[in-house]
């Protein structure tokens, strides 16, 4: 061997160093605890579409269809689908060789069981309202036959809502709450004690989808579990989840405010992420009764409104001023109706009140006790002062306000987060309009809309009727966007690879010694 | 004797029936529903309604009523709406951490407060009794939750000798039990604390003015067998009396120190309930905690019989 072999062999060596850097840093190994602000409601990844039970299911389970990193569905346990001509069939192609955690093969029994048990216990009833029947047309084949065309089905199939998780035939077969928790996802089940922890243990016989990207994306791609375990520890007290990441005795804090992580920003055990956009900040108007059921006067508040002011004390170092009722950067983002968000202009506001029939009363701004949701609900108040119109903040528990909120009297405005609909995408942003819910009163051109949206399968005619949709939002103030908002996350900085996503994913990430 | 604990017991029925009542009103008292919680905005009024159904909501009250009644005297507390559990389980599965928190503070508050305001007594008017008095109203005067959040910072943050919260039950690792209790209930305990050794301190003045004890004193007895053994004895009916208060505070107390410590025990199951108006648990947790605060009260009694026996012949 020559000196100018052993030249491009030394070459060699350094490049394929370099390129395979990254990967020889990732270590197996570790144990992991991530602090959460709630206790799950249940396990049973189907009955709850609680955010604490999301973070922790959607590590045990999968779905036959789900999101990747841009929100859109990908196959996760199907190969991919076959859909009829006429949109009413979708044959799903089941992947072959999946184990479940308890060693079963996943056949197309299990999905058909799984589907029937949603529609029968599932907590977001709506996912599934189109299916007329759910049948198996092959042992890894199950067929769907739909009441209607629905272009939101695959939509639907994959949201991480209440997810429509495959569980295995005999668990599918039990009541809400009576599963054992078997999935087929990268973690297995451990252990849950009520209100204390949760254990997930890496399920060395996951089998990641070999027609999906080999990388982690969103809630599918490659799922690759490098920590032995981890634990997911229920610390509502947001000062105890910070002093036990201090001390060393979580990895992960789900939640922190802007102060706390300016105070932490200067540990060099701890790394900062930001989680932005995570939801939208809405107010809604109650249209069932005045004077909020006038067009111009909700104008008169659209108008009045100076956004950043709203996000800028609700969301201290954590917003974004936007006018899109979907995140920027997925497929039917829209700006529709721009010229008429975070105008703060209140001599428009005060022509179009004297036009409407507001006659000083006192108008009630119901929100629930979420510090945040008051401040919005205070700048608002303050804000709309300066048009002359009065408005008095009445503030509750969450059961209480969502009890009132879908009530046609007792409040005018109400405002709250939007956090999933804009993730799942434009039918779920325009399903809570949809026959007058969320306002009180039907709107028949968010009806139509709506109703042709479900029917339409060409994208770009899709994207022309949410673009319709949102114009609307902004010509009749149906409820009003404020802005989004995010959350920080604060991590060990020995955890490596973290990318902040809906869920704290623990799919791709390491531990360093 | 005998008649003496009938008519407490009685009382304690009464009480128990009162608070039944309350707890079933519950339901008709506080805003919310749990049909609405448990299902997401997507639900249709129809799906609504269905569970409602399903959970006995919409029967008439006279019926849920007799429901109510038919469970809880076959010691049946309902089934859990969001746990989908029976709620008698899941509290008895909380129990062992709210009564190790509950009662390791009561011995925190009680050895504590006895020993401070015995010291205080003593030393009537000197710099001792000044100085345990003011740390007495200091602690009571602070919040607990506050408290609670200078400790962690403190012992587990910076000095790093205990963990930040969790819990270890006792059987499974004593020393973890003990170091996984010890802030929590010295939290809740400091807070007590105050309050006995200021009632302490009353008591033990009151007794040391007696004759009886100035002759003791003449006698020529030690001042540390005067204490304790004439007395301590004498001052600890209304010491007990107030333990007996304590005790009941410390479980009200325990529900804001497990939601600082991360707890699993019963009164965060309860905040839990009452977020999401999981009524069954909220009716079955507050009957259950009216148990516990009566059978407490009753023990109190029990120990007045003993210790002073003109309570059994009132």
């Amino acid at each position: 061997m020559n000196r100018r072999t052993l030249g491009c062999f030394a070459l060699s060596a350094i490049v394929a160093a370099a390129l395979i850097g990254p990967a020889a840093a990732q270590r197996r190994g570790g144990d992991v605890v991530i602090g959460i602000t709630q206790a799950p409601p249940s396990l049973d990844a189907q009955v709850s579409s609680a955010q604490s039970a999301r973070n922790i299911n959607l590590h045990v389970f999968e779905t036959l269809y789900a999101r990747d990193e841009t929100a859109t569905p990908v196959p996760e346990l199907a190969e991919g689908v076959k859909i009829s001509a006429d949109g009413l069939t979708y044959a799903f192609a089941i992947r072959k060789g999946v184990k479940f955690h308890n060693g079963k093969e996943l056949d197309a029994g299990d999905v058909v069981a799984s589907l029937e048990r949603y529609r029968k216990v599932g907590a977001s009833p709506a996912l599934v309202a189109a299916i007329e029947s759910v049948q198996a047309t092959g042992p890894y084949e199950a067929t769907v036959k739909l009441k209607s065309p629905q272009a939101t089905f695959l939509d639907n199939i994959s949201s991480p809502r209440a997810p429509i998780a495959i569980y295995p035939a005999s668990e599918a077969a039990k009541e809400a709450g009576k599963i054992d928790v078997i999935g087929t996802g990268p973690f297995r089940f451990v252990e849950y004690r009520p209100d204390s922890h949760v254990k997930l243990a890496r399920f060395d016989g996951y089998v990641p989808n070999p027609n999906g990207k080999q990388t982690r994306d969103g809630f599918a791609g490659k799922k690759e579990a490098f920590l032995d375990t981890v634990t997911f520890r229920f610390m509502p007290e947001a000062g105890a989840r910070t002093a036990a990441l201090e001390a060393g005795e979580i990895q992960f804090n789900e939640m922190s405010d802007g102060p706390t992580v300016k105070r932490l920003a200067a540990d060099r055990r701890l790394t900062i992420h930001k989680l932005l956009p995570f939801a939208l900040q809405v107010i809604k108007f109650n249209h069932a009764q005045a004077p909020t059921s006038d067009v111009n006067f909700r104008r008169a508040v659209l108008a009045a409104l100076d956004m950043e002011e709203i996000m800028a004390i609700s969301f201290d170092d954590i917003y974004q001023i936007d006018p899109g009722w979907l995140y920027p950067g997925s497929k039917f983002y829209s700006k529709a109706g721009a010229e008429k968000y975070n105008k703060g202009d209140l001599a428009l506001a005060k022509d179009h009140l004297a036009k409407s029939g507001y006659k000083g009363e006192k108008l009630v701004f119901m929100v629930d006790n979420i510090r945040p949701n008051v401040d919005t609900a205070t700048v608002f108040q303050q804000r709309l002062k300066a048009i002359g119109v009065n408005v008095e903040l009445s503030v509750s528990d969450w059961p209480t306000v969502s009890k009132i909120g879908f009530t046609p009297t007792g409040w005018s405005f109400w405002a709250h987060g939007f956090g999933i609909e804009p993730f799942e995408g434009p039918g779920s942003v325009m399903s809570p309009w949809v026959n007058g819910l969320s306002q009180q009163a039907k709107d028949p051109k968010i009806d139509a809309l709506a109703a042709a949206f479900a029917l339409e399968l060409d994208d770009a005619k899709r994207k022309a009727l949410f673009d319709q949709f949102q114009q609307h939002m902004y010509d009749d103030a149906v409820a009003i966007k404020a802005g989004n908002y995010g959350m920080f996350q604060v991590a060990s900085a020995r955890l490596k690879n973290f990318t902040p996503y809906r869920i704290p994913r623990m799919w791709g990430v390491w531990l360093e010694n | 004797m005998a008649a003496f604990l009938a008519r407490r017991l009685a009382g304690a029925l009464i009480v128990l029936l009162l608070v039944s009542l309350m707890s079933f009103a519950l339901i008709w008292l506080v805003p919310g529903d749990p049909a609405s919680a448990f299902l997401d905005a997507s639900a249709t009024p129809d799906q609504i309604q269905r569970l409602r159904t399903a959970l006995g909501l919409d029967e008439p009250l006279p019926l849920q009523m007799a429901h109510w009644y038919g469970r809880i005297l076959r010691g049946d507390l309902g089934e859990s709406i969001l746990l989908q559990r029976s709620v008698s389980a899941a509290l008895i599965e909380r129990l062992p951490a709210t009564l190790s928190l509950a009662g390791t503070a009561l011995l925190i508050a009680t050895l504590g407060g006895v020993a401070a305001g015995i010291v205080a007594a003593v030393n009537h008017d000197k710099w001792a009794d000044q100085a345990t008095m003011s740390a007495a109203l200091i602690g009571l005067s602070v919040p607990d939750f506050w408290l609670g959040l200078v400790l962690i910072l403190v012992f587990a943050v910076s000095l790093g000798w205990l963990p930040t919260g969790g819990f270890v039950p006792f059987g499974e690792s004593p020393l973890g039990w003990l170091r996984t209790i010890a802030l929590p209930a010295l939290t809740l305990g400091l807070v007590q604390l105050g309050f006995i050794a200021r009632i302490s301190r009353t008591a033990m003045l009151e007794v040391m003015r007696q004759d009886y004890v100035r002759t003791a004193d003449a006698k020529g007895i030690s001042k540390l067998e005067i204490v304790v053994r004439h007395c301590l004895p004498n001052a600890f009916i209304p010491i007990v009396t107030v333990i007996g208060i304590v005790a009941g505070a410390l479980l009200g107390g325990a529900v804001v120190i497990e939601q600082v410590y991360s707890i699993p025990g019963v009164g965060r199951l309860i905040i839990g309930a009452i977020a999401a108006r999981d009524f069954p648990v909220m009716q079955g947790g507050l009957l259950f905690l009216a148990v516990v605060y009566l059978t407490v009260n009753l023990t109190v009694d029990l120990i007045y019989a003993l210790v002073d026996p003109r309570v059994r012949l009132t």
